[in-house]
């Protein structure tokens, strides 16, 4: 076994371990930990995509050699590979770019607590990533979880403490689910590793015993895994809480924690039940109706939406239902989309609230529609990066929304009953889209009357003023426009990656 | 000539554009020699290239496998290609003068100069998929310019474009994933693409999806129910409304449409189909309804763009007749509309930049003292209506030989509905010019004491263009020949 | 080579009256521009340059006449200028029939023109109008010498462009009103015929007028149904021009508001070129057997003696002179379009005589109503009692065109009438034989009813009336009258030239 092998164990451990780390070092401290943290997580990730792009076969690594079904495993392909160093990549640009907001919005005794919840968040994104065990899963569901609340309620204002409670309630809702399925498995097969349970899973298929509780503990774990990642109709937590909670945890929530609970999903897919019984089951289908009823409410809602933050919250919704609708497809295709939907999503939404922020800076911190009158002009900066993030959202060609949308509409080719349906909501979707986000760009764009600026005190953000974040804004621009221009090879990744999972 | 060029005349207004705010300008003199340089030289470029059409396609870019960025200049697209280039010098020009009066000059020449570059690559587009891709550019570089005046109506005007254009593009995006699965390849070839045995017989399903494209592309072409965004879109300077409104965007869009007819899915499969008629009666309604409505608009630049709205739909009548006597049409009725409207929009624009009026009401006796502005009016006038003699005519005749020769009912109801829009724009035209040149019997002309006829920078274009028209009114041979060969071509 | 020159002379009278007509439209404006700080739309000429006027106009005018009926009359001639479609040119070719109309037309244009020497004094702005007059004479030239249904239309265009200013010329709020009007119903009646031409172009073998038609058999066999509803609306667009019901309302409007020699000009000349566009349509193009007992003709017959009856009856209640006269002018045209669709060589030509004799005495009668509003500044019939003690022979001359009008022999109207009813019998149109000549004697009593109280009311004006008498000037206004009016009177007298002119042309169509 070659070294590199062993990072994905020991990248977990790292960030498990930086947690409690972080809770007896100072607020300063803590950040550079975790951010050493991520950066050492994101070059072991590097290495072993670029090992499993060598050897393009997946491994199993046995925590402490106890073979199954006693011992805990470790299941590392392309796709987890990936997964994680594209997680760690938009968590470290989140993390930088909320700074100045964290610093101001947080008490100076809890700032380490926050590096505390980022810390153990991406242990469980690991975790959940890389593990072959379903309880395993189970466990860093609910770490998750924790961790995401920590991260919602840090700010300590009323409206961040009722969001997180109302996460919390939805969110162990989900988990409850979510438990259940996993128990009605373990009934059914008798194992709780993901690869036993399959071959147990194709037996009983086969001999066509259980039926329905197979079924039923399908859609447990589905639904719970919907209302976790924010399927419309189990979305209403979500808008405060990406939309009052500091900047840095709205982007890492509305870019990495559902996209965690998605790719889990897939997993369960794909390596629990296997993808032709899922196709088989009608699942999917509720997925897919569920999903493009999220696509246009998520975008009416966000029309409606007179907060920045909250309207960019709401997109989030439409989004993830892009993502499912692509599930319910049922083709390997629409898989494809929905990953790569995941990633540019991640990339452009987390992008979306960073200019966002920039744009509120430059408007007295107002997040008002009405306040934001010609902020484009006063942090170009900010405003470029919103343009692009919006044109993205729109699928304006150049950017990675557009080759989401091509993906998905090209994986609805191959479903002959669900092709015209998704293809028109693709394109009223995409309409919507355009309706909330170009109206915001318009009015950045506008340029606001001089006394108005005056009276107000707003104030011009320059590009050296806040180094950081300008920087971080750039490289989210560059992940945007590279994943448009050149997508050929994240696809390809996907595609082997997804193949090697079956 | 070598296909790089095709290449460099698309890029070059497009950098030369970005780099306008950017260099260092000491005079607006240096300024306008710089721009009018730029497009004359791009404008040369572009004949060169249709005189000397290069043979081979050029890629330019590819996103994945089967989506690239490529330019080949076809015989239809040299049509289009040849009335950007034409008029886009001579618009410029105009807008030296006009613009004194709006301000912020470099964002518009710089916006100005790259829709030029976008515009002709619709034009020189090889492929669906680089046509989409600059139908969305145009969207884009076009926004700022209706934006341009930054009033709350200019603010709303440029909303709706936006919603309209997006929308419109998201559903012409269904006819692209449809051409990429089921056709033999995303490059326009005469006669289509469809692979039918990919297809397998479910030709309901190509029917929506092309209907669903068509709808798309159309909006751009103010077809109805899209047309709203087109009389908005008047707040903008008038050379954006007389070159982009009533020329560039919107021909783009008929031209697209006209792409994905006879490029795409290929007009055996659609003739006759219920897809056809449909698309047929939509054009027809909004033929008459734009011209009704222009009738009923009070506001000069807003009536013009409902004129615009209608006679576009002739265009898409001429290409959803699917014949290619039908081609032929929609194509001079290109060349002619292009002529002929911008025409009539600078004559507008000349009259608001020298008195500020905007209303018909106000125009009480203009003719003496605007008489050379409103003599070209009152022509381009006639032009609209099709008075023979002038290039409206000429067209008029083209698209309604290929109506009667389709032998499709609905064609013919769609020959009488020209007829009666030809009607009402006598109307709506001539109400306007009578009003200029005979105000009224005790009509005191010192209360229009200091409007006088522009300069020879506004004039010059107006003058050029009359010429043309009455050229192709009276000896229609050139355009005639020019565009039987490229109909010959795609057939 | 030699004839090729030869037939250049068509376009010389179209060229310089032409010419001088947009020369003298010019210096109307530069005039306006120049005087703007006086601030004068119009500035009454001085008496001198008006006499130069006057005599650049007359001098034109009448060598451009004489030009014209010389390359009319001098056998036949054709031009091909240039290509304006793909096949067709504008091709000028002289025949019978644009003959006739030329000379008509060119009769009643040097009347006219004579007659406003006086009377547009009164309107003023005499450059503009004397523009426009030559400029239509040019066009109307160019209309009756035009050899193909391309050519005809072109100039069928451009004649309502240019007639419409003549209509506005006093430029009331009324005058605009009425002119936009007939802007609108000309441009109708046009594009209705547009429609039509453009079926014929694909169904004919070619637009060229020939006697007898052109249709390609073979092609209209197969969908003569569209083919048929295409000629009926171009029927009904030519139509419009000829005021033939439903597009008849134009003309009581347009023709009272526009001084009295150009609603002389547009009722005599410029209501026949629809006439004319009619003819040339349905027997040159179209061919008189494609329609004959098709419900096309039937619909046609009715609606032009449904026209000849509504006009009367309108004109008998209508109390402004000149809108009475224009009412009759709509049902006089009508008998004119019930001897052309009843598509019978008798009839015909009692057509082409009403041609004739309709344009020389609604002219005369356009001129006295003219010059009783010139001198008295009355527009009301009541307001004419007495009337023919100040001017007696204007009131005669009124007289004997009225006499003529309503067809009493032995006055023009009486020939062509005779001819007309015996065409309806003659032909094979059911009810429409008898029918037809009944309408046509209804409408004459109808005539006398509305044109001749005038006269008596002016010559006995009964006793309580009291008039100052006072001695005519024989002007120039009334000795064009005169003139018109003797030649109604005498071709009705000497009509057999001229019957066997038409006659010809009847049988050479049929």
């Amino acid at each position: 076994m070659e070294f590199v092998q062993n990072f994905p164990f020991m990248s977990i451990i790292l960030s498990l371990f930086a947690g409690p780390v972080s809770t007896v070092l100072n607020g300063k401290w803590a950040k550079r930990l975790n951010l050493f943290v991520i950066t050492a997580v994101g070059c072991m990730s590097a290495a072993v995509l670029a090992f499993e792009l060598r050897t393009k076969q997946e491994y199993v690594y046995m925590m402490g050699h106890f073979p199954a079904p006693w011992g805990n495993e470790i299941r590392v392909g392309i796709l987890e590979a990936a997964m994680a160093l594209f997680f760690c990549i938009i968590m470290l640009l989140c993390v930088i770019s909320g700074v100045l907001e964290r610093e101001r919005e947080i008490e100076e005794g809890k700032q380490n607590l926050y590096y505390v919840m980022v810390n153990l968040l991406l242990c469980s994104l690991l975790a959940l990533i890389y593990t072959n065990d379903l309880f395993t899963a189970y466990v860093f569901v609910e770490i998750n979880t924790i961790s995401a609340c920590g991260l919602i309620m840090i700010r300590q204002t009323g409206r961040t403490i009722e969001a997180a409670t109302r996460y919390m309630i939805m969110s162990l809702l989900g988990s409850g689910l979510l438990l259940l399925g996993i128990c009605f498995l373990y009934g059914l097969t008798g194992h709780l590793l993901m690869s036993n349970i399959k071959e147990q899973v194709a037996v009983l298929q086969a001999s066509g015993e259980y039926h329905i509780p197979l079924l039923v503990a399908i859609c447990l774990m589905s639904v719970g895994i919907a209302i976790k990642s924010a399927l419309y109709p189990f979305h209403t937590w979500l808008p405060d809480a990406y939309g009052y909670s500091t900047l840095s945890s709205a982007a890492i929530l509305s870019s990495l924690v559902s996209k965690g609970y998605i790719f889990l999903l897939i997993k369960i897919f794909y390596r629990v039940i296997g993808f032709d019984i899922i196709r088989d089951s009608k699942v999917i289908n509720v997925l897919f109706v569920f999903g493009i009823a999220g696509m246009i409410m998520g975008s009416l809602s966000a029309i409606k939406e007179n907060d920045i933050r909250r309207m960019i919250a709401y997109s989030s919704v439409a989004q993830i239902g892009y993502i499912y609708m692509g599930f319910g497809l049922g083709t390997t295709f629409g898989i494809i989309a929905s990953i790569y939907h995941i990633v540019s999503h991640a990339a452009t939404k987390s992008l979306l609230f960073v200019a966002a922020s920039g744009l509120t800076d430059a408007s007295g911190k107002n997040k008002l529609f009405a306040e934001l009158t010609g902020s484009g002009y006063r942090n170009k900066l900010a405003g470029v990066a919103f343009t692009v993030g919006s044109l993205s959202m729109v699928g304006f060609p150049m950017f990675s929304g557009f080759i989401s949308k091509l993906l998905f509409a090209q994986a609805a080719m191959e479903n002959q009953h669900k092709m015209l349906i998704t293809l028109i909501a693709l394109a009223i979707s995409t309409i919507l889209n355009a309706v909330y986000f170009m109206k915001t760009v318009i009015r950045i764009y506008t340029p606001e009357k001089r006394e108005v600026i005056q009276e107000k005190g707003f104030d011009d953000i320059a590009f050296w003023e806040q180094p950081v974040k300008s920087a971080a804004l750039v490289c989210f621009i560059v992940l945007n426009v590279f994943l448009g221009l050149s997508s050929e090879p994240v696809i390809h990744l996907i595609q082997i990656g997804l193949s090697m999972f079956a | 000539m070598n296909a790089y060029f095709m290449v460099i005349a698309v890029l070059l207004p497009m950098l030369g554009g970005v780099l306008i705010p950017l260099l260092p300008f000491r005079k607006r003199n240096t300024m306008l020699v710089y721009i009018e340089f730029l497009v004359l030289v791009t404008s040369l470029l572009v004949f060169g290239l249709i005189l000397n059409r290069p043979e081979e396609a050029f890629v330019l870019f590819r996103f994945t496998g089967q989506l690239s960025i490529s330019f080949k200049l076809d015989s239809v697209g040299s049509v289009f290609a040849t009335i950007v280039a034409f008029l886009w010098p001579f618009a410029t020009l105009y807008s030296f003068e006009y613009m004194k009066h709006e301000g912020h000059e470099k964002t518009f020449f710089m916006f100005y100069i790259l829709t030029y570059g976008v515009t002709l690559g619709i034009a020189m587009a090889e492929d669906l998929v680089t046509l989409y891709f600059f139908y969305e550019m145009l969207t884009m570089v076009t926004l700022p310019l209706i934006l341009h005046t930054l009033t709350r109506e200019a603010v709303l005007a440029s909303r709706t474009y936006m919603y309209y254009s997006l929308g419109g593009a998201a559903f012409a995006f269904i006819g692209l994933i449809f051409i990429l699965t089921y056709g033999t390849t995303p490059d326009f070839t005469p006669g289509g693409v469809i692979d039918m045995a990919k297809l397998g017989g479910r030709m309901n399903l190509l029917l929506c999806i092309y209907v669903l494209c068509f709808c798309g592309f159309s909006v751009k072409a103010a077809m109805c129910p899209f047309s709203a965004w087109l009389p908005k879109a008047g707040v903008a300077p008038t050379p954006v409304t007389a070159l982009l409104h009533a020329v560039a965007v919107v021909k783009a869009g008929a031209f697209a449409t006209l792409r994905v007819t006879y490029f795409s899915f290929g007009t055996e499969l659609l003739r006759g189909t219920w897809a056809q008629h449909l698309l047929m009666i939509l054009i027809i309604f909004t033929i008459v309804f734009g011209c009704s409505r222009a009738l009923k608009e009070t506001h000069l630049k807003r009536r013009l763009a409902w004129s615009t709205v209608s006679n576009l739909s002739y265009i898409l009548f001429g290409v959803i007749l699917m014949t290619p006597l039908g081609l032929y049409g929609a194509l001079s009725h290109m060349v002619c509309h292009a002529l002929m409207k911008i025409c009539s929009f600078f004559c507008a624009g000349a009259i608001i930049y020298k008195s500020g009026r905007t209303y018909i009401h106000q125009l009480n006796g203009f003719g003496r003292k605007m008489p050379k502005v409103c003599s070209i009016f009152a022509i381009s006038g006639m032009a609209l209506m099709g008075v023979p003699g002038l290039c409206g005519f000429v067209s008029k005749w083209n698209l309604a030989k290929g109506a009667v020769e389709s032998g499709n009912p609905l064609a013919y109801a769609g020959l009488a509905a020209i007829l009666i829009s030809a009607l009402l724009t006598a109307i709506y035209m001539m109400s306007i010019v009578v009003r200029a040149f005979f105000p009224g019997k005790d009509f005191d002309y010192s209360t229009i004491g200091d409007v006088e006829d522009p300069n020879w920078m506004m004039l010059l274009p107006l003058t050029v263009f009359v010429i043309l028209m009455f050229a192709i009114g009276l000896h229609p041979q050139f355009l005639t020949d020019a565009l039987t060969n490229v109909v010959a071509a795609v057939f | 080579m030699e004839k090729h020159i030869v037939n250049y002379w068509i376009l010389l009278p179209i060229l310089l009256s032409g010419m001088t007509g947009i020369g003298l439209l010019l210096s109307s404006l530069r005039g306006h521009i120049r005087n703007k700080e006086e601030n004068v739309a119009e500035k009454s000429m001085a008496d001198k340059s008006l006499f130069r006027l006057h005599l650049l106009v007359g001098i034109v005018l009448v060598i451009s006449v004489v030009l014209a009926l010389l390359a009319a009359w001098s056998g036949e001639r054709s031009l091909t200028l240039f290509y304006l479609m793909d096949e067709i040119p504008v091709y000028f070719h002289v025949d019978a029939v644009g003959r006739l109309f030329l000379t008509i037309t060119s009769i009643v244009w040097v009347t006219v023109a004579f007659y406003a020497f006086v009377y547009m004094k009164h309107e003023g702005d005499e450059k503009r109008f004397f523009g426009f007059f030559l400029l239509l004479y040019s066009v109307l030239v160019s209309l009756d010498f035009a050899g193909n249904l391309i050519t005809f239309y072109f100039f069928y265009e451009l004649m309502t462009l240019t007639s419409m200013p003549l209509v506005l010329h006093s430029g009331t709020k009324e005058a605009i009103m009425a002119a936009l009007k007939y802007l609108f119903y000309s441009m109708l009646g046009a594009y209705c015929a547009l429609f039509g031409i453009y079926f014929l172009y694909q169904n004919c073998d070619s637009l060229t007028f020939t006697a007898g038609g052109t249709l390609n058999a073979g092609l209209t066999a197969s969908n003569s149904g569209i083919l048929l509803l295409a000629v009926f609306v171009m029927l009904i667009g030519f139509g419009a021009k000829a005021g033939m019901f439903p597009l008849h309302a134009w003309l009581s409007t347009a023709h009272p508001v526009a001084p009295a020699p150009a609603s002389a000009a547009l009722s005599s000349i410029i209501v026949k070129s629809g006439v004319l566009a009619l003819i040339r349509s349905v027997f040159y193009i179209v061919g008189p057997e494609f329609i004959r007992g098709t419900w096309v003709q039937n619909v046609w017959i009715f609606l032009a003696l449904l026209t000849v009856f509504m006009g009367s009856m309108l004109a008998y209640r209508e109390k402004v002179f000149k809108k009475r006269l224009a009412y009759s002018t709509v049902s006089q045209v009508s008998y004119i379009l019930f001897g052309l669709s009843l598509l019978e060589p008798t009839a015909m030509a009692g057509s082409l005589l009403h041609v004739v004799f309709h344009a020389l005495i609604k002219c005369s009668l356009f001129m006295t109503a003219g010059i009783f509003i010139f001198r008295t500044g009355k527009t009301r019939v009541d307001a004419y009692d007495g009337i023919g003690r100040q001017m007696p022979v204007t009131l005669w001359c009124y007289t004997f065109a009225s006499l003529a009008l309503i067809g009493i022999p032995p006055t023009s109207g009486f020939v062509s009438k005779w001819y007309l009813a015996q065409g309806a019998l003659q032909s094979d149109t059911g009810v429409f034989r008898i029918l037809g000549p009944v309408v046509l004697l209804v409408s004459a009593l109808l005539t006398a009813g509305y044109l001749l109280p005038i006269t008596i009311k002016g010559f006995l004006p009964g006793k309580e009336c009291r008039v100052e008498t006072q001695k005519e000037t024989m002007d120039k206004m009334v000795i064009s009258l005169l003139v018109l009016a003797v030649l109604a009177v005498l071709l009705g007298v000497l009509p057999n030239p001229l019957i066997q002119y038409v006659g010809e042309i009847a049988e050479s169509v049929m």
